[in-house]
């Protein structure tokens, strides 16, 4: 059983990706999410999924990492194959397994003509699970290996506001108390006599019980925390100091312009190219660039 | 004077026949009528058929003589040649310009040794007392069905093309859009001056260039099919009826090849609204007139294009929608936070924690595991966390804090928090997030939820809001599923989704979380 801790809390180390400025993580994951969701070609797909995995052994992520994400991937990319390999609507398509036959009364009306297992679906779930893939696991990569009063200062020095940023400072400082605190109604409730792994009734009962103590203590905390951060001229001034300067090396300089150059390009040349399969815009000068999307993106 | 008129009418008596004998006797047949036979019906000259074909030989007589004509044509067909209409035919031709044309049938045994055949056809034209007699020949080459495959060729298909057959650069080659038919899109085109040319289900033509390497001008029917690439089964939703009609009514041009050229025909291609995209199998069979016999085909791989508006449109606004929200904050922070004590802001963070404690955490693995287990009915499962304990959390946030702006603060916690500790920095989160804030926001405002004087605590009424705020960015995130990730989802899963997950579970979650509220209300105070 993996803990909570472990796939929340980072891995500090010394390393090119750890090193790197949370602003320019932030901007690389923008980036890449665009291209991620803009990309349509199998091969191009795996090629990125493929260079944000070398960023985990560049960052040298621990076992136990490793093994949740390979966790986390195989449950995601199972997940999409499995719901695709039902709802695929191209065609061919090839049954090869029918879970509700249109036969089946009631059933066989409200799934529209049954529920079938197509092999063409499974290949199609498997291409748009890296997609996904990829965005989850440079996701992690970012979190894990970034300290969370850094991330939060790389928000900051992208203008998010200071107090939307001190609230997520305050609701990261208290995940592990809150978490500890959950564990504690959970073992509570184990007393009692639930099972929370038990699918159905256990993990219903202990969710919904889990709250109320949760939540009060919560609530009795805020009169507390409020007071402690008002004496401490919260809010005070406008502008504030910081006791850690971010500053872009030049590694990070180069390698978000390369990713946002890359973002943007791709993001035209594919716009440019649906313009053009939908038959908005065409125009015989950019006919390489067709090509180029068509070929590879 | 008596005798000058009885003169006269005698004279003009005694010329009226000596003139019209005259003119019958300069009655040149061939510039004083017009007589012809094509063999196939369509083809002067030489024509092509295949042993086992019903034909039909067109013969046409036309006179430029000012009287009465009696003419007699006679079919001569060779031995072996079946008429199936009487060989002689006799007519009165009165007048100038007066016609007379038949088509006659006629089979041509499929056992009919392959050759060159002579048909004759003979008019005796009866001009007065005098007879002319006029023959018209023609030739008809009976090929077996290697010598006509192997002449007849289909050297280009074009697809998509225009009226004309000629490929059009602007679209792609071998590809078919396939467009939903949206009534908003349509109004909103018009409202922007854009045109719609597209009939509802003319989609696009076929190009087809057909070559004739033999020496026999050859009448030809071209027809399509598109199969299932596997199956090879026809896909009804590319050969849909029309107005009742059996597409293949329309679908199909007849052509005369001449020997030795290529000409090009187009032929239209129909798309119905439920046709699917993916890969297909064009095929294109020519037939020799008047035999079943399909003497060529041609296939071509194409692709089907399904170009949905009604998610993209919905994406695109969510996603607007969303941007413009974060902007809306970026430009005015203070004025925003400002309206909150420091208090509400650390319970909002407090709550963001334990729903991303209680939710986003075990759900990080529960979600997947449970999508990889219970397939299309996991929502089921999945709902309980994501809507029941959710909405109870906001719920309960609203009844201790009932401001505007609320919500959307929670689900900034949550959306930067999932960000941080999950890497779930997704557009889909995103979006989904920004506009179930924006329509939580707004719903709880009109219905005087939060707002100047608030009244969180109707159960029914806050159910009610949050369901329709969940249905709304529950099918906006499906949208965006399909938009963004090209993921497909039936319509009756959506459906259920929506209504259970978004409905049904958010209104429990809703109406339990109001509890939940006056309970911690008490501990606040």
């Amino acid at each position: 059983m993996i803990g909570a801790r472990s796939i929340a809390e980072p891995t500090i180390k010394d390393t090119i990706i750890h090193r790197m400025d949370p602003r320019a993580k932030i901007l690389i994951l923008i980036s890449t999410v665009f291209v991620a969701v803009t990309l349509d070609n199998p091969e191009t797909m795996l090629l990125l999924f493929l260079i944000i995995l070398s960023g985990f052994a560049l960052a040298r992520m621990p076992a136990i990492k490793l093994k949740t994400l390979a966790i986390l991937l195989t449950l995601l990319i199972w997940g999409t194959i499995y719901s695709q390999a039902l709802f695929y609507s191209q065609l061919p398509r090839t049954v090869i397994f029918t879970i509700i036959s249109p036969d089946v009364p009631v059933l066989g009306w409200l799934t529209s003509g049954g529920l079938f297992v197509y092999a063409e679906g499974l290949h199609h779930g498997a291409i748009q699970g890296l997609r996904s893939a990829s965005i989850l696991s440079l996701g992690l990569l970012m979190c894990w290996t970034t300290d969370s009063r850094d991330m939060l200062n790389g928000l900051v020095g992208l203008k998010v506001p200071y107090s939307a940023a001190f609230m997520v400072v305050t609701a990261v400082r208290f995940l592990p108390i809150i978490i500890t605190e959950v564990l504690t109604v959970v073992t509570v409730q184990r007393l009692r006599g639930f099972n929370p792994k038990r699918f159905g009734s256990g993990i219903v009962k202990t969710s919904l019980n889990i709250l109320t103590p949760t939540l009060s203590n919560c609530v009795r905390r805020t009169g507390t925390l409020a007071v402690s951060i008002q004496s401490r001229a919260f809010r005070a001034n406008p502008d504030r100091t910081y006791l850690k300067k971010l500053k872009f090396s030049e590694f990070d300089k180069a390698v978000v312009a390369v990713c946002i150059f890359a973002a943007i390009s791709i993001v035209l040349i594919k716009l440019l190219y649906n313009m053009y399969t939908g038959g908005i815009y065409y125009s015989a000068g950019l006919r390489p660039v067709y090509a180029l999307a068509r070929g590879y993106l | 004077m008596k005798n000058i008129i009885i003169f006269l009418l005698v004279l003009g008596l005694a010329i009226q026949p000596a003139a019209a004998l005259g003119q019958a006797e300069d009655f040149e047949p061939e510039d004083m009528t017009t007589f012809l036979i094509q063999v196939p019906h369509g083809v002067e000259g030489n024509g092509l058929a295949v042993g086992g074909s019903n034909l039909s030989a067109y013969v046409f007589f036309e006179s430029y003589y000012e009287g009465n004509m009696n003419v007699t044509v006679e079919l001569d067909f060779p031995e072996g040649f079946v008429l199936q209409d009487k060989t002689v035919h006799s007519f009165l031709l009165r007048t100038e310009y007066d016609d007379w044309y038949r088509l006659v049938d006629f089979y041509v045994p499929a056992d009919l040794p392959s050759g060159t055949y002579n048909i004759t056809a003979t008019a005796l034209v009866e001009v007065g007392e005098k007879q002319h007699t006029i023959v018209r020949k023609t030739r008809l080459k009976v090929a077996s069905k290697e010598e006509v495959a192997e002449e007849i060729e289909v050297s280009g298909l074009t697809v998509p093309s225009d009226e004309d057959g000629y490929g059009d650069p602007s679209h792609p080659a071998s590809t078919l859009v396939i467009r939903e038919t949206s009534p908003a899109l349509k109004k909103l085109l018009k409202v922007t001056d854009l045109k719609i040319d597209r009939e509802e289900l003319t989609s696009t033509y076929i190009g087809v260039e057909l070559s004739n390497r033999g020496d026999s001008k050859v009448p030809v029917v071209i027809t399509y099919d598109i199969l299932d690439i596997k199956t090879g089964e026809p896909v009804k939703a590319f050969k849909p009826a029309i107005m009742g009609m059996d597409a293949d009514t329309f679908c199909y041009a007849t052509l005369t090849l001449d020997p030795e050229s290529s000409s090009l025909v187009s032929l239209p291609l129909y798309i119905s609204e439920n046709a699917m995209g993916g890969e297909y199998l064009l095929r294109v069979k020519v037939k020799l007139t008047g035999s079943d016999w399909v003497a060529v085909t041609k296939d071509q791989k194409i692709t089907a294009i399904s170009r949905k508006w009604g998610p993209i449109i919905i994406t695109l606004v969510s996603t607007l929608l969303g941007l413009t929200a974060t902007g809306f904050f970026f430009s005015r922070p203070e004025q925003i936070m400002d309206r909150f004590k420091t208090r509400n802001l650390v319970l909002i963070a407090l709550f963001g924690t334990v729903s991303f404690a209680a939710i986003n955490l075990p759900m990080t693995i529960l979600w997947e595991l449970s999508h990889a287990i219970f397939g299309p009915f996991s929502f089921l499962f999945t709902g309980l966390f994501h809507e029941v304990l959710l909405y109870m959390l906001i719920a309960s946030l609203v009844v201790l804090i009932p401001k505007p702006g609320v919500v959307s603060l929670f689900m900034l916690v949550r959306f930067l928090l999932g960000g941080f500790i999950t890497g779930s920095f997704t557009p889909i989160t995103f979006i989904t997030m920004s506009l179930s804030a924006i329509l939580l926001e707004g719903l709880m405002y009109a219905a005087g939820i939060t707002g100047k004087n608030p009244n969180p605590e109707n159960r029914f009424r806050m159910g009610i809001v949050c369901g329709i705020a969940d249905m709304a960015s529950g099918y906006a995130s499906f949208s965006v599923w399909m938009v963004l990730y090209r993921l497909f989802y039936s319509d009756w899963y959506i459906m259920a989704n929506i209504l259970i997950d978004g409905f049904l579970y958010t209104f429990i979650g809703a109406w339990f979380g109001i509890s939940l509220g006056n309970r911690l209300k008490k501990v606040a105070e």
